[in-house]
């Protein structure tokens, strides 16, 4: 009877045991999820931020850099 | 009695017994029944009240340019839906979610008050919107995930890439013809559910498992920009109706820019017109004018007729064949064959036409591509027209000399001139390199393929001595010059044929194509201006936006110029504060 009672509390504790870890787990998968998102979001946020469209309007209207003309390219080999 | 009395105990045991025998065994004979019949039947049933399906779409592809940069991509957004019928009252919730997202509130209650069990309130809202109506905290409304496709660098090069539908569908250019290669695929999965319902340890595969595939372009953004940009000027200075340019690497093929004016936002493309949706630069033929004598001289040559020494008399700029006269733009008396190319004179163009013979031009301008697809990995490619020799009348061949009676698309001319650049051989264009797995493993290559020997590199050497005449001082393509590179090129100046079939008074399509530097040509470019106001000749209206677009070019690429002045590094306007050269 008492082997029957133990038993029926570790097959108890391990059933909470299981549903505890699936529910970390859900947890977990969900908060990865939400970083994987955010890294791609990142990710467009960078690539518009580097449209050349935006650099190049940074470029001649704040830094006012100006297109150099071809004697004054040096192409480093 | 005792004895009797035992008797009757022992018949009720047994009776009893034999009861709980029977009832044991009938439950036995059930269990064993639904364990060993039915438990398939059961464990389905089971399952179904803690197991939830869930079906998701996968993620379409990325597209990138020639340097992994993303053009194209998938983003997550929610959608908000409605259930009808666990909506209790109606009229509230179409006032309170119509004033949440701005829209009209009749629209909205006819589409709650319909008998349909779901319907869409608003597809790819934005997070402000969503966070306004889950703000209401109504019942009957459903935020679904969907995918939706962003054009992080908006209009640049949005013909060319194209745009999909709200389902997710290409509908026009890349995006359309590489639609099956980069849809995700559709995957089902099961999450456990506890007793409140809520969803649990999910058997979800990652994500990038059922992804669509990704696409390299050979375009590249900074070139886009640089190519758009100065189309954008050309077409304004010149109060042009639209413009187009393309950038091809005549050893390869690649397309390396494909651009059009006015611009396109794909992320909004509804809001533009139709006739801007489509990449005109491959689905658009016209007749190309002057820029076709490029391809008369070269068949004059490689069929042995001409040299380009040799003259012919250009009748004083009028010149009468039966009922129809063909003009110049200036006089000429006696031209050289290179002369007539220079100053770009037809009815010159017409005599080598006519003395090359409408066999041999027909042939060289076949093996050119002219009147055939080209091939390249696009949607709604047009092949132009070139009707074979024997159909020609007696002025067609003269007439096609000088780009009448032959239409072409921008990138069959664009394909055709870089075939010249690289030594006579004909490469097919393509503008995908490459198509990756989810996991950024190479799954298809293109690599650059010759379609054909279409001149001798003799010929091709003779036409590219001849082109860079144009771009002297007195040639018609002078404004067309680069800072330190050497250019062949042709203007062209092509009348517009109306819908009634005539050529339209005061219509023009102005187009320069050419190549640099000659020695070692890294770009062919082609720029079309269709309908300038200010001035139709080619030489003056596109002929300066080919010379913006191939110096930024060439100088972004590291091309050496030639003759370099200064191998110093200065300051382009050095009187002037904080000014420094990129």
């Amino acid at each position: 009877m008492v082997l029957f009672i133990s038993e029926l509390f570790i097959y108890t504790w391990c059933r909470v045991q299981c549903v505890k870890t699936g529910y970390e787990i859900s947890k977990e998968t969900d908060n990865n999820l939400k970083l994987i998102t955010l890294q791609k979001n990142l990710k467009i946020e960078i690539a518009r931020l580097k449209a050349p469209r935006r650099i190049t309007k940074i470029a001649t209207q704040q830094l006012g850099l100006i297109m150099p003309k071809s004697e004054q390219v040096i192409i480093i080999p | 009695m005792n004895t009797a009395k035992t008797k009757y105990i022992k018949l009720r045991i047994t009776v009893v017994g034999i009861f709980f025998a029977i009832c044991l065994a009938s439950i036995g004979a059930k269990a064993g029944y639904l364990q060993i019949y039915q438990s398939s039947w059961l464990a389905k049933k089971a399952a179904d009240q803690y197991e939830r399906p869930f079906k998701e779409s996968g993620k379409r592809g990325t597209i990138y340019d020639a340097n992994l940069r993303e053009m194209a991509v998938s983003i997550n957004i929610t959608s908000i839906a409605a259930y009808p019928p666990r909506i209790l009252n109606k009229n509230a919730a179409a006032k309170a979610v119509a004033k949440a997202l701005g829209m009209d509130t009749n629209l909205l209650k006819r589409k709650l008050f319909s008998n349909k069990p779901f319907v869409w309130i608003k597809r790819q809202a934005t997070p402000n919107e969503v966070y306004s109506v889950k703000s209401l905290n109504l019942e009957g409304l459903g935020f679904l995930s969907e995918h939706s496709r962003f054009y992080p660098q908006k209009t640049l090069a949005a013909q060319t890439i194209g745009f999909t539908g709200m389902d997710g569908n290409g509908l026009e250019g890349i995006e359309f013809y590489y639609d099956t290669q980069l849809k995700g695929s559709d995957r089902e999965f099961i999450v456990l559910k506890d007793a409140l319902g809520h969803g649990f340890n999910s058997e979800k595969t990652p994500e990038a498992d059922y992804s669509g595939s990704n696409l390299v372009l050979t375009i590249d953004q900074a070139i886009q920009y640089i190519t758009e940009k100065a189309l954008q000027e050309a077409v304004a200075d010149n109060s042009a109706k639209s413009g187009i340019a393309i950038i091809m690497a005549p050893r390869t093929g690649a397309i390396l820019a494909m651009a059009h004016y006015p611009l396109l936002n794909p992320n909004s493309y509804e809001k533009f017109d139709k006739h801007l949706w489509r990449n005109r630069a491959i689905t658009d033929p016209f007749e190309p004018g002057s820029t076709m004598k490029i391809f008369t001289v070269a068949a004059a040559i490689e069929h042995g007729n001409s040299t380009p020494n040799t003259i012919f008399y250009c009748e004083n700029g009028e010149y009468k064949i039966g009922k129809d006269i063909i003009h110049d733009t200036h006089p000429h008396g006696w031209l050289s064959l290179e002369d007539i190319v220079k100053y770009s004179s037809n009815i010159g163009a017409y005599k080598i036409g006519k003395k090359t013979g409408s066999e041999a031009l027909y042939r060289t301008l076949k093996d050119f591509g002219f009147g055939d697809k080209t091939g390249i990995n696009c949607p709604g490619e047009t092949q132009g027209t070139l009707l074979p020799y024997k159909k020609w009348s007696a002025i067609d061949a003269g007439a096609i000399s000088f780009g009448q009676g032959i239409s072409a698309s921008p990138l069959q001319i664009i394909s055709a001139v870089s075939a010249i650049a690289n030594d006579g051989v004909l490469m097919k264009p393509f503008i995908v390199q490459a198509i990756l797995d989810q996991r950024g493993r190479t799954v298809k290559r293109f690599e650059p393929a010759p379609v054909r020997q279409a001149i001798t590199s003799e010929t091709a050497d003779a036409v590219k001595k001849i082109l860079m005449t144009v771009v002297t001082k007195d040639g018609t393509g002078f404004n067309a010059a680069l800072e330190g590179y050497t250019v062949c090129g042709k203007t062209g100046t092509a009348q517009k044929i109306n819908e009634k079939g005539e050529y339209a008074k005061g219509k023009y399509i102005s187009s320069f194509v050419g190549f640099a530097p000659v020695e070692n040509p890294e770009i062919a470019v082609l720029v079309i201006l269709d309908e300038p106001m200010k001035n139709h000749y080619g030489g003056v209206v596109a002929a300066p936006a080919f010379s913006k677009i191939a110096q930024e070019t060439l100088t972004y690429l590291n091309v050496p110029p030639k003759n370099r002045k200064t191998d110093r590094l200065t300051v382009s306007k050095p009187l002037e504060k904080n000014k420094v050269v990129i």
